[in-house]
């Protein structure tokens, strides 16, 4: 394995390392739960690849993600948006909009022709369209968030969650089970709810086709499934969804080289 | 020029009381500093402030008024602005009028209020409005005071004003050779605020007499309200970001230039009412996009960071079209929204890195 750059995304709930050739091609990855000593854990990252490859000497690292800064060990910090944008465009190999749902943001990024940022939305502080909107009320209905996309699917039926607000919903989907309406209505609900809020921020900048999808909570089946619905788009989605933001960073660090 | 050089405001404040001068606090944007001078009332600018107790404004106003708006409530319920003889309230936004609503009617603070209202036009029509404000405000002021200042004593404070603003004016266009930081740069226009016109001038032609290292980094304007938390200067700076004009409220949008009338009242209003564009002075979308397409040209700025106070009716209300209207001629541009109170948080500081990581690729 011949490793020329890498990228690391430092998120609220999951790290990302990435290992690019010097083509740019994806050789190696790796990704765990985010540990409060950011520092500490990258360097566990690069022991691990440095068990693999022998020596890092001279191989630049770019960090990217919520936690960026906290990464003393990259030559450069650079947005989590510009990363995504990058990585994904890298892969897909054409522009569009690019919809990022992690875990405590999301963004929404209007991408040219030629792989730039033409405009982008974000969410606000709060949880409402974030991956946090969904664990929040998965917990609250003692379901696993692995699980909770394919138990929305299998409803055949949905309510309307009116709070896109993580705590109001809370409460709403509390008194919901109360008068007993079942798990899986509900669950669709909460992803038709989060999703509205993510459509709203690409209404604000102009859907530009096609849709592109990345971050974490694309593995969830019934994200991708609202979001069709919602916009009356197909969606593409990269490979390896969850590690755009670090393969960004690593093509970025690869210009550096 | 070392930052240290320009005073505090609660110094400036002090010393004022120690000459027995009157304190006037006065809130956003728009209002004749002289009218006050030539009475010996000091205005004290009250944008705010950040961090204070908000519950205590919070009692009496709804959720949805502006922090400005709630923060200066608490202030005053604080005690903080005891030191003010009397509080002058321009007429600038529905939250503002609340305010003195609430004040007058609810509070009664032990200060003497006086409101100003403001129309929202550049017509001959809205000129006399103005004039005949300016003058009741005078009124007013007399008895408040027992003084009652000549046209000429009127010019002579007018006259003062509009140096210490033509210098003001100087340092906007002189910023990139001054070789300040964003911040620094701010701190020292924002004295104006709370500094006396000669003081201020004092600190202009200083600053002026200094020359760094042209400033360097990604182009942008900045327009809003105010630029508060003031830390967000330095996060434009530390990604690379400088400011190079702005269509600030507190700043930019008051850069008043000097009249020319001899009729004291009349001067004073034609300068607030032909200042830069300003929604809250009623000037239209086509017009602000225009000065702003115009200040990006001057400046080689590359974008705008609209940088509101949430709530802010006036500034949001335009937002949208406004913005539209500049995608259109080319000129990008982000909202962001703050409470002036909050820390920066770190979605904001993204999405201004990415902001001018767009603008730079
Ligand atoms: S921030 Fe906006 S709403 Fe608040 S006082 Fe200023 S103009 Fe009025």
């Amino acid at each position: 394995m011949k490793i020329a750059a890498l990228g690391i995304d430092v998120g609220s709930t999951t790290i990302k390392m990435v290992a690019v050739n010097s083509v740019g091609e994806m050789v190696w990855n790796h990704l765990e739960q985010v540990d409060p000593r950011v520092e500490k854990q990258v360097d566990s990252f690069l022991e691990k690849l440095r068990n693999e490859i022998k020596s890092l000497e001279g191989i630049p690292l770019v960090a990217t993600g919520y936690g960026r800064n906290l990464v003393q060990q990259a030559v450069k910090n650079i947005t989590e948006i510009t990363c995504h944008t990058r990585g994904v465009y890298h892969q897909l190999g054409h522009g569009g909009t690019l919809i990022d749902i992690g875990g405590q943001d999301s963004k929404v990024v209007v991408i040219g022709a030629e792989g730039q940022v033409l405009d982008f939305a974000m969410n606000d502080k709060c949880a409402a369209g974030t991956g946090r909107f969904l664990e929040n009320s998965a917990a609250r209905m003692h379901i696993p968030v692995v699980e909770m996309g394919f138990v929305a699917l299998s409803a055949t039926e949905e309510v309307t969650i009116s709070s896109t607000c993580t705590v109001f919903a809370e409460s709403e989907i509390i008194s919901m089970l109360a008068q007993g309406i079942e798990v899986e209505p509900i669950l669709m609900g909460l992803h038709r709810s989060l999703v509205k809020r993510v459509t709203a921020m690409v209404r604000s900048v102009g859907l530009a086709p096609p849709l592109l999808l990345s971050g974490g909570v694309v593995k969830n089946p019934a994200i991708r499934k609202v979001i069709e619905d919602e916009t009356k788009e197909k969606v593409f989605i990269p490979e390896h969804p969850q590690l755009m933001g670090a393969y960004g960073a690593a093509l970025f660090a690869l210009g550096i080289k | 020029m070392a930052i240290t050089t320009i005073p505090h405001r609660r110094d400036v404040i002090k010393d004022i009381k120690n000459r027995g001068g009157l304190v006037a606090a006065v809130l956003p944007i728009h209002y004749s500093r002289a009218l006050l001078r030539a009475f010996d009332i000091f205005p004290i600018e009250l944008w705010g402030p950040p961090k204070v107790d908000v519950s205590l404004g919070g009692a009496h106003l709804q959720s949805y008024v502006c922090s400005i708006v709630h923060n200066a409530l608490s202030f005053l319920k604080m005690g903080e602005l005891n030191v003010a003889s009397l509080i002058l309230i321009p007429h600038t936004c529905d939250s503002l009028q609340g305010l003195t609503s609430v004040l007058m009617d609810m509070i009664k603070p032990e200060q003497t209020i006086f409101p100003l209202y403001l129309p929202r036009g550049q017509r001959e029509e809205d000129v006399v409005f103005l004039v005949d404000e300016l003058q009741a405000l005078y009124a007013h002021f007399s008895d408040f005071t027992g003084k009652y200042p000549t046209n000429e004593e009127l010019l002579t404070a007018i006259k003062r004003e509009e140096l210490s603003d033509l210098l003001l004016l100087k340092l906007h266009k002189n910023r990139q050779q001054m070789g300040l930081s964003n911040i620094d740069f701010y701190r020292l226009v924002r004295s104006r605020e709370y500094l006396s016109a000669e003081h201020f001038a004092a600190l202009a032609e200083n600053a002026l007499q200094v020359t760094g290292e042209t400033a360097g980094g990604i182009p942008v304007i900045l327009s809003g309200i105010l630029p508060e938390p003031m830390k967000m200067l330095d996060v434009i700076s530390k990604m690379k970001g400088q400011v190079v004009a702005d269509d600030l409220a507190c700043c930019g949008r008051r850069l008043y230039q000097p009249g020319t009338s001899r009729e004291p009242f009349r001067r004073m209003a034609e300068r607030i009412i032909y200042a830069p564009p300003d929604p809250t002075r009623g000037n239209s979308i086509a017009e602000r996009a225009e000065y702003l397409i115009e200040m990006a040209r001057n400046s080689g700025a590359k974008g705008i960071i609209f940088y509101e106070v949430k709530f802010c009716e006036p500034e949001l209300f335009d937002l949208p079209n406004l913005r539209n209207c500049l995608k259109e001629q080319g000129l990008a541009s982000i909202n962001i929204e703050v409470d002036i109170n909050n820390l920066l948080p770190h979605q904001i500081a993204t999405r201004i890195g990415a902001f001018l990581e767009m603008l730079d690729s």
